[in-house]
């Protein structure tokens, strides 16, 4: 697998994205004085059919990263790569047709579908929008629309019958098929997918990952899937990225990942998870972090883990360490490893 | 719409699968509230009212008719009976000052007592049943005037009608074809008139010339204050120079066919007060008469004092039941008219504000807090002096003024909601600005506006009502709920029917516009509801 990843051309590739929130005050004349560093310089490749998962701890960045590259927000810096396509610095119709190909998932299935209208509505909503810019390939008439909505239901296990009935009148489960449907309503080639089961309860998630993969086999979608629980991540993903405070921290192959931690931070968040087995629950020594998560404000001058990390060295506080190939599609970013 | 509810979906046993959205839900809420329920056919039966007025068999709101002045509301009574029981009790409170009707000390010491503290109606009650008691005992009997005075009032009551033209035709001596006088052309209807009179055409022409430009400067003086006599002269002649002929043909017609109605009038009314045709007649009809040889006119006519004033009449004799009615056309129509202009600028500035942010919701929101810090009376008075005293100044100037709530309302909502994520899914899709605001954001804080706009409606009433009341809302002869309250006030003691009638049908509706309210608050959003 991993050899057939770096031949191929990635689909999506993301560059130095940093995403700041400027902090002001001042009453009429704002005055920058500092900024919420969300994401703080982050770079990776998504190829396609492949899925990246990424996680980390709430407030890592994981969620304003997917909406960096949806550009919901305008990124502060860095190049968004889609199709050839710089999305950052792409003119609006640009980014319009490049939208057709980048569709999201959200985590809450309650607050992702709007309320007043009937799952026709929302599954039809970007084929409208389309349609009515005529930027739809190819034009479709409000019949084949029809059709298509119809289509999309059954794909993702929803009873037809159901289209006019509202948001509110379905479990989350099916709710989150919904959204499912709207953002394969036009056919994307990636989707971002923003913590689409961590709302879900256990039998409900595994249902909905198959649907997922499903659709990536049936499909062929490239996946960029956040998540928090690193059992879901396991099971999606091809290949993983860690994220820490905004930065990347350690990016490889799945199993690679799982079975050879390499940064203290993974070897950390890997040991918090429970292994559902008794025996050897036991036996395992965790790895305990001191301190709290610094404050995303701050702006770093060594290693973003200097604070908490078991392992800090003198040279880890005054130099950043930028993210390196240890082994064959395995990279970290640590001084341990140079 | 249409298309929605056709493409139904079945299910696999081929039954429709329907949708229950939360404005439907909301609605079957809203049904299982009685007060609301109630409010619902008080508010539509109102509407029907004041909607149906022109067609409803009721007296002109505008028809003076002096000797009914202040009569009583009765709904057995016609207004002669009223008026003689009035003059009745006027002349027994004459002869009991003038100590002809006697009565015992206890009841002298009563009526004084009343007089002291201004009850002048039951003075006028009581005597009015003494004297006619007396009277039948034969212990009071009337002098030779009041005796005159008593016939005459009959004789009057018996005989004056009061006749409408409707139609007025001329018939074409040599084709004996009728033409109906609104459809002639202009040289005819002055000849029409000329023969009517007999007299020539040139006098005429010279009058209605005058009269034209006589109300055409009128109409500038109106529009237009502090000018010299000469600067009017000027401006009159210009707007009459301007007047294509065809415009000014409309003013002439329309001056010489009220002069013909009027002419027709005396001459029907002439000959039906002839006695011949007094003992032939029976009132009211509605039939064609023949005024000349040539003229003819579909005349109704009806006994002048055989009217009924249900909720008795006013100041100047007219209906209050239809001033009432007409009154409600004109406050609801403010109430809803005033309310549909004020949420429909409130949610377009709040929701842009809310949505868009930054400096357009600085600037607006600014706005809005400058209007809020000025006097919100005041500036309605000032509105309604700059630009003129008429009912679309009024709608104007509440309007206005009006959008300030509101439009911090929807802010506040839309700024609550667009950071949800259907709304960051609408942006992904690469919605526009527009839609999101108008699909997304707006429909989904449609029931706090509706509530407010229902509650809001109301205070709109009360505000048309106050400022009428201070007369600076609506002008006579129109009339609205707050004006007729604020002519009744100067009589109250005397004739309280015409304060009480007004204010108990505004406090009516009022009132069920507010159950409404709340009853559609506690329908949209069910958590709300205060419950034991």
């Amino acid at each position: 697998m991993a050899e057939a990843t770096t031949t191929r051309q990635p689909l999506l590739t993301v560059t130095d994205l940093k995403q700041h929130f400027p902090i002001e005050s001042g009453f009429i004349l704002k005055r920058q004085i500092g900024a919420v560093r969300a994401v703080d310089g982050i770079s990776f490749s998504v190829y396609p059919g492949e899925t990246l998962g990424i996680v980390g701890e709430s407030g890592c960045g994981k969620s304003t990263t997917i909406r960096s590259i949806a550009q919901l927000y305008k990124p502060t810096a860095g190049k968004v790569m889609f199709n050839g396509l710089d999305l950052v610095n792409a003119s609006k119709d640009e980014l319009l047709k490049a939208r057709k190909d980048i569709q999201l998932i959200f985590q809450d299935p309650y607050a992702s579908l709007n309320p007043r209208m009937t799952v026709r509505q929302i599954i039809s909503e970007p084929l409208t929008i389309y349609s009515n810019r005529k930027m739809l390939q190819p034009e479709m008439t409000k019949e084949e629309i029809e059709t298509r909505i119809e289509e999309l239901m059954e794909r993702v296990g929803l009873n037809k019958a159901f289209k006019n009935r509202y948001p509110h009148e379905f479990s989350g489960g099916q709710r989150q098929r919904i959204g499912i449907a709207r953002a394969l309503a036009l056919n994307p080639k990636i989707i971002l997918a923003d913590e689409p089961v961590s709302a879900l309860d256990v039998s409900i998630q595994s249902q909905i990952l198959n649907l997922l993969n499903d659709l990536q086999k049936d499909l062929g979608l490239t996946y960029l899937f956040i998540a928090h629980d690193l059992a879901v991540i396991e099971y999606i993903s091809t290949r993983v990225a860690v994220m820490y405070l905004g930065i990347i921290v350690e990016l490889s192959e799945s199993r690679d990942l799982y079975h050879n931690p390499l940064h203290p931070y993974t070897k950390a968040l890997l040991s918090a998870a429970p292994i559902p087995d008794p025996a050897i629950e036991r036996k395992r020594k965790r790895i305990i972090l001191t301190g709290d998560v610094p404050s995303p404000i701050k702006e770093h001058k060594g290693c973003y883990f200097y604070e908490r990390c078991p392992m800090r060295m003198e040279h880890c506080a005054t130099n950043i360490p930028p993210l390196h190939q240890v082994s064959e599609g395995h990279e970290v970013a640590c001084w341990l490893y140079e | 719409m249409k298309r929605e509810q056709k493409a139904k979906a079945t299910n696999e046993f081929n039954q429709v699968v329907m949708g229950n959205s939360l404005s439907k839900d909301a609605w079957r809420r809203l049904r299982k509230n009685k007060m609301a329920v109630i409010s619902v056919v008080i508010v539509a039966i109102y509407m029907l009212l004041a909607i149906t007025a022109p067609i409803l068999p009721i007296y002109s709101y505008d028809e003076i008719v002096n000797e009914h002045q202040n009569l009583l509301p009765s709904l057995t009574k016609t207004s002669g009976e009223l008026m003689w029981d009035k003059k009745l009790s006027d002349l027994y409170t004459q002869a009991w000052r003038q100590n002809r009707l006697t009565v015992t000390d206890a009841e002298n010491e009563i009526l004084e007592a009343w007089v002291l503290k201004g009850q002048a109606t039951k003075v006028w009650d009581y005597l009015l049943e003494e004297g006619n008691r007396q009277l039948a005992e034969g212990s009071f009997e009337w002098s030779a005037a009041e005796k005159r005075t008593l016939d005459n009032l009959e004789k009057k009551i018996a005989s004056d009608i009061q006749i409408t033209i409707q139609k007025v035709w001329q018939t074409n001596q040599e084709t004996g074809k009728k033409i109906n006088i609104s459809k002639m052309a202009v040289k005819d209807l002055v000849q029409l008139y000329a023969d009517l009179l007999g007299v020539p055409t040139e006098p005429i022409v010279t009058q209605y010339t005058y009269e034209i430009t006589e109300s055409v400067s009128k109409e500038i003086q109106a529009e237009v204050t502090d000018l010299s006599k000469e600067e009017y002269a000027l401006m009159a002649e210009q707007r009459l120079s301007d007047m294509s002929g065809k415009d000014y043909d409309k003013l002439i017609k329309a001056n010489i066919i009220a002069k013909i109605n009027s002419t027709v009038k005396d001459m029907a009314l002439y000959e039906l007060k002839s006695d011949a045709s007094q003992a032939s007649t029976t009132y009211p009809f509605d039939k064609e008469m023949s005024i000349t040889d040539t003229v003819s006119a579909s005349i109704k006519a009806a006994k002048m004092h055989d009217r009924r004033y249900y909720l008795g009449t006013d100041r100047l004799g007219r209906d209050l039941m239809s001033r009432i009615i007409y009154g409600s056309q004109v406050s609801i129509a403010i109430g809803l008219i005033g309310t549909f202009t004020s949420v429909l600028i409130g949610v377009i500035l709040g929701s842009l504000a809310g949505y868009i942010g930054g400096k357009v919701d600085y600037f607006i929101m600014r706005v809005v807090d400058i209007m809020y810090g000025l006097p919100y009376m005041l500036l309605v008075i000032i509105a309604m002096a700059i630009f003129g005293r008429n009912i679309l100044n009024l709608f104007f100037a509440l309007a206005i003024i009006s959008w300030l709530t509101i439009s911090r309302m929807v802010r506040g909502q839309i700024m609550s909601l667009k950071n949800q994520e259907f709304i960051e899914a609408a942006r992904s899709m690469g919605a526009s600005t527009g839609r999101i605001i108008f699909k997304h954001l707006v429909p989904n804080s449609l029931s706090v506006i509706i509530v407010f706009s229902t509650l809001r409606i109301p205070s709109f009433i009360m505000t048309e009502s106050f400022l009428s009341f201070l007369g600076l809302g609506v002008q006579a002869p129109f009339a609205s709920w707050g004006s007729l309250v604020g002519d009744a006030v100067g009589g109250m003691t005397l004739y309280p029917w015409r304060l009480f009638f007004p204010a108990i049908v505004m406090t009516i509706f009022l009132f069920a516009m507010n159950f409404l309210g709340d009853g559609l608050r506690d329908a949209f959003d069910p958590q709300s509801k205060n419950q034991l």
